[in-house]
């Protein structure tokens, strides 16, 4: 029976992930969502700007993590528009344009946004870290066209820019190095501004060390991370929606370590008598 | 034939009388958006099914996925860098604008880099590598010592007080003395050091429970994306 236990065909756990997932989203369950501390103090920093303030988004994610960093984004740009902030959006990542795109497009249908006046988008720009500290020297230079070719100047909201430091709050959304490796170092710590981020859950443990720093003013950590914004924002997205499902697997995979530890250490504790 | 070649048809077979059945329904439009909607459901059943075993399947997919994703990421690189800020500069000058010399100077490096293809030109690339490699030490030493280093002593070294923010100053700086110990190799561990580095090997597993924790949170996340989009934007369930 435990030697059983042991050998468990691996599909077996896949299955009940599965169904562990797909019955609570089918049935529409809902459970409650406390924000933490950390997400909190994302969601103050856009509180605290005042309408009109620019706030520059940075998207570097890709489509490998979209179910983890679209709501975030989302949740994100529906709160600031919802405070009448200007968003500058920009992608250090190639892939992350499109992303970035739909997210914007759907956010000024729904707030019947003016592009150029209300949000512009800068599109992507290689060079990773190069490209932060150029925007902190010259964003003209880093950026001096739009996605779509428009020359910067030429755009009502990114004319009066001129460098890191006149944008009132920077959001990095990441799914790789950018907010430690490229965003800390050379924007936060050398032109200091106030920064929040959101990431994947993989790479929230890195960051939690930034935040005791000061160095990073929020973060939203993964799906948890965007169902939390959603909570404090009072719009329940995909996020809140997988959150029930997220309890159930964990609870499936928790049942599934334990199980597997006791038949370990049981079957550790017999194979002797086995042997005599 | 084999077990898994009747899995693998009957699985296909199942998959278009589904969408044929979306379809006529009314479910799912008979246009670019249906058929958008029905490749996606497609990929990402073909990748999951390497959850049962490796199958041709999943090889496609997996191969469309790497093609798509170059492509497009080519495409990201070339239309507003390459061309856009490059090619463009030189070739779409509007009357009385002069061309920004400066740009001759990176297109040489990142040409110069392409000389790794020829075996005759190769050491050319070592100019361009050289300047990279003394940009990013130039620019990186500093700039983390003044982030990692410097910023994060700071935090650690805060005054101690009786209250829960003072103890959790306490724990860190306990977890950091006991892990710096622990790869302190100068020192035999035993003893006091001994000690003091068991409690950084304590710090070091939960520090990679936490992660692996966020790891598993950040798979199943990802699964539920795509359990979503079956179950709402495919199969129309929720």
């Amino acid at each position: 029976m435990i030697q059983k236990l042991l050998d468990i065909d691996r599909r077996i756990i896949f299955v009940l992930v599965l169904v562990a997932v797909a019955t609570p989203l089918l049935m529409g369950t809902v459970l409650p969502i406390t924000p933490t501390k950390e997400v909190q103090a994302a969601y103050d920093e856009i509180e605290k700007r005042a309408a009109g303030d620019v706030v520059l988004v940075s998207f570097s994610y890709g489509a490998s993590t979209v179910p983890e960093m679209q709501p975030m984004a989302r949740a994100i740009l529906r709160h600031a528009f919802r405070r009448d902030l200007k968003i500058v959006a920009i992608c250090l990542w190639p892939e992350a344009t499109g992303l970035a795109q739909e997210v914007l497009e759907d956010m000024a249908a729904e707030f019947e946004l003016q592009y150029g006046v209300d949000y512009a988008f800068m599109g992507y720009k290689p060079g990773n870290f190069s490209v932060i500290l150029n925007m902190g020297q010259d964003f003209h230079s880093a950026f001096p066209q739009d996605h779509w070719g428009t020359k910067a100047d030429e755009l009502e909201l990114t004319r009066p820019l001129r460098s890191l430091k006149d944008f009132d709050l920077v959001f990095d959304l990441a799914a790789g190095d950018s907010i430690e490796f490229w965003w800390i170092p050379y924007g936060q710590e050398k032109f200091g501004f106030p920064f929040a981020a959101g990431c994947t859950a993989v790479m929230a443990p890195d960051l939690y060390p930034f935040l005791d720093s000061g160095q990073l003013n929020g973060l939203l950590g993964g799906l948890a991370g965007a169902a939390e914004y959603e909570t404090l924002i009072d719009h329940s997205g995909t996020a809140s929606k997988g959150m029930s499902a997220q309890s159930f697997a964990h609870l499936i995979i928790v049942a599934f370590v334990i199980i597997g530890n006791a038949a370990y250490f049981i079957s550790r504790r017999t194979r002797p008598e086995q042997r005599s | 034939m084999a077990r898994d070649t009747y899995v693998f048809l009957g699985f296909l077979l199942l998959f278009a009388v589904v969408n044929i059945g979306l379809v006529v329904s009314g479910l799912l439009s008979a246009d670019w958006t249906g058929l958008g909607v029905i490749t996606g459901a497609g990929m990402t059943l073909a990748l999951y099914s390497f959850l049962y075993k490796d199958n041709p399947l999943f090889k496609f997919a997996e191969h469309v996925f790497v093609g798509v994703a170059s492509a497009y990421i080519f495409g990201q690189y070339w239309y507003p860098t390459i061309y856009g800020e490059l090619i463009a500069e030189w070739t779409e000058l509007e009357a009385g604008e002069t061309a920004n010399w400066w740009l001759l100077a990176p297109t040489a490096l990142g040409l110069l880099m392409l000389t790794r293809f020829s075996l005759r030109f190769a050491w050319l690339s070592r100019y361009s590598f050289a300047f990279f490699v003394g940009l990013g030490a130039g620019l990186t030493i500093p700039r983390y010592i003044s982030s990692f280093i410097l910023a994060q002593i700071e935090p650690t070294l805060r005054p101690l007080s009786l209250s829960w923010d003072g103890f959790n100053l306490l724990v860190i700086l306990v977890g950091v003395i006991g892990v710096l110990v622990y790869f302190f190799f100068s020192v035999e561990h035993t003893g006091v050091a001994g000690r003091v580095s068991k409690v950084g090997i304590w710090f070091l597993m939960v520090s990679f429970g936490a992660s692996f924790g966020y790891t598993v949170m950040a798979r199943i996340s990802l699964l539920i994306g795509r359990v979503t989009f079956l179950l709402e934007d495919w199969l129309h369930l929720m």
